[in-house]
């Protein structure tokens, strides 16, 4: 075997460190996790927990004004977020996403709405929160679960759409064609032929929808938070809401739920990762 | 009147689209336009558009959301493509790995983010301070100081978002045929050469797209920080995003928010047009087939 260069072996070192950055943070939320307050705020930090202590996952009451601040208390919020991404995800990736991109790909083939779904994608969430406010306040949905799924369609359908017309482009003409000779309406062939070859873009679009959902802020603060629970409060909600009104809070069981709260995540984008890749440039390496 | 049949269908198929674009689109954008020409008690007025030329606030938010912009992006673009190119090009087997490792920061809550960044840059407590302090150079206070919260803001999100051009640049990278690496080393290129007349041109679309998307997501910039920073200290971390939503659900004037709001989107209508325009990425997006 070659043996390896020393240009190779510096930038695997270099590699190397690349990663020590990009997993720091998340190792550092791990070890505080397993840390209350008087381990955490110590001169030198420690870098090496002693012992693996899980009670900021599944006690509920150890520490000062930490009722609720575990891995534990965080769940009636996971709950919260689940529903709503699911019914975010599903609606807008099989009801909008999937029917209006098959049809843009093969029927309205106009260059003009191919640019309005991607300007659509663009429009960052700050540029809407007032009227989608009003949109909930007018459908009494404020606060509510399907008050915020409502608007989360607004962040996924889009988004679902452009990465799903990438994948319609490539099933190929013939096989929808053989479809037609043998009788089958459009509708069939979309439903039963098509829908069924992009498979890995419904796939990616469903996980990807799922993980923005689960991750959003700022529709979620404006459309449930309130003083008092209202019970729709999303899983970012549970970690901010201590962040801005308590300083004494325990980052432990914060960092033990932000732990909960990042797995789920991770596993689905590891997942949908090499999908992922290729929807984004599906149009880009073909050209 | 009869429509043709592939327009009936395409119209049937996109009909929850139109929809949608009628409920999420044009509907908002009604809503803004009549808010931001308003009074708080629905009087017509150009008084929040006069507003904005005497507000230092907006001024401050518009200068760090530029500086913002180009930190982030030029951050970004230089971590991401930087090691996707050396991993692609120096490492053997353990490729997937890395590039699996390399990428888990793009799926984490912004907002679980904002929190670890907020203990490890602790200046007292935490572990960039103590490399400082072990490296001899003075303790900085990085989210306390008015120089520097909004660099830390711009590593904390190069953190999180430099593994997506890194991703989509790499998918570029292992498309690009390697008979035209052989051909160059067959004319006797060099590895620069390679790079410079096959690489480049081959990634050029891909790295378009990469450009596009993390400057979009760049711009909408909100989460890191609502957590970090709250805006401060002071107002130098305010972006644009930060002050429409401090003026909309903090100071309750609705009027002006809706006002700033038409203002982003003016920006960002202009700044997507620009690319559009000014670059072919609009070939490699997928929403028009390339010139064969």
């Amino acid at each position: 075997m070659k043996k390896p260069s020393a240009l190779a072996t510096a930038v695997f070192v270099l590699l190397v460190l690349v990663c020590l950055f990009y997993l720091f943070p998340l190792y550092w939320t791990l070890i505080t996790s397993f840390k209350f307050n008087d381990q955490i705020f110590t001169y030198p930090p420690v870098f090496f927990p002693s012992g693996i202590d899980f009670a900021n996952f599944f006690q509920s009451s150890s520490v000062a004004h930490a009722t609720s601040q575990t891995a534990i208390g965080s769940i009636p919020w996971m709950v919260d977020s689940t529903v709503v991404a699911i019914t975010a995800t599903l609606v807008s990736t099989f009801l909008i996403a999937a029917p209006a991109a098959y049809s843009l790909v093969r029927f309205l083939k106009n260059v003009w709405l191919g640019r309005l779904i991607l300007f659509m994608t663009m429009i960052p969430e700050v540029v809407f929160m007032v009227p989608f406010f009003t949109l909930d306040a007018q459908l009494n949905l404020l606060n509510s679960w399907w008050g915020l799924a409502l608007v989360y369609l607004s962040l996924t359908a889009p988004f679902a759409t452009w990465l799903m017309m990438g994948f319609f482009n490539d099933v190929p003409k013939t096989v929808e064609e053989a479809a037609e000779i043998d009788g089958l309406s459009p509708y069939q062939i979309f439903y039963r032929i098509s829908l069924r070859l992009v498979t890995p873009g419904l796939v990616a679009a469903v996980l990807l929808s799922f993980i923005f959902c689960w991750n959003e802020l700022l529709y979620a603060l404006i459309l449930t938070y309130s003083p008092f629970p209202t019970g729709s409060e999303t899983v970012p909600l549970f970690i901010t809401s201590f962040l801005i009104t308590d300083k004494s809070f325990a980052w432990g069981g914060l960092a033990a739920a932000g732990i909960f709260i990042m797995l789920p995540t991770i596993v689905m984008g590891i997942f949908a990762q090499k999908y992922l890749a290729r929807g984004l440039t599906l149009g880009a390496v073909k050209g | 009147m009869r429509l043709s049949k592939t327009l009936r269908v395409g119209l049937v198929l996109a009909l929850p689209i139109i929809v949608y674009f009628l409920v999420f689109f044009i509907y908002p954008l009604g809503l803004l336009f009549e808010e931001a020409f308003t009074t708080a008690g629905g009087t017509f007025t150009l008084a929040n558009f006069q507003r904005m030329q005497t507000d230092p606030v907006l001024l401050t938010s518009l200068q760090n959301t530029f500086f913002y912009f180009i930190g982030s992006l030029g951050l970004e673009f230089f971590m991401g493509f930087g090691v996707a190119v050396l991993l692609y090009n120096y490492v053997g087997r353990l490729k997937t790995l890395f590039r699996t490792l390399i990428f888990i920061p793009l799926m984490v809550s912004p907002v679980v983010i904002g929190l670890v960044w907020v203990l490890l840059l602790n200046n007292q407590y935490g572990p960039v301070d103590y490399f400082m302090r072990v490296l001899g150079l003075p303790p900085l206070n990085f989210l306390g100081s008015l120089s520097l919260a909004l660099p830390s803001i711009i590593v904390a999100n190069g953190w999180e978002y430099s593994p997506f051009v890194f991703l989509i640049i790499y998918a570029g990278l292992v498309t690009v045929p390697q008979q035209l690496y052989e051909a160059a080393a067959v004319d006797g290129m060099s590895r620069f050469q390679a790079f410079r007349y096959v690489t480049f041109p081959s990634i050029r679309g891909v790295m378009l797209v990469a450009f596009l998307l993390d400057a979009i997501g760049v711009l909408k910039g909100f989460d890191l920080i609502y957590v970090i920073t709250s805006g401060g200290p002071g107002y130098s971390t305010y972006l644009l995003s930060f002050y429409a939503y401090k003026e909309a659900f903090v100071y309750f004037q609705t009027n002006y928010a809706a006002a700033l709001s038409l203002l982003f989107l003016a920006i960002i209508a202009a700044f997507v047009t620009m690319v559009l325009k000014f670059t072919p990425v609009e070939e490699y997006l997928g929403i028009r087939r390339a010139k064969q």
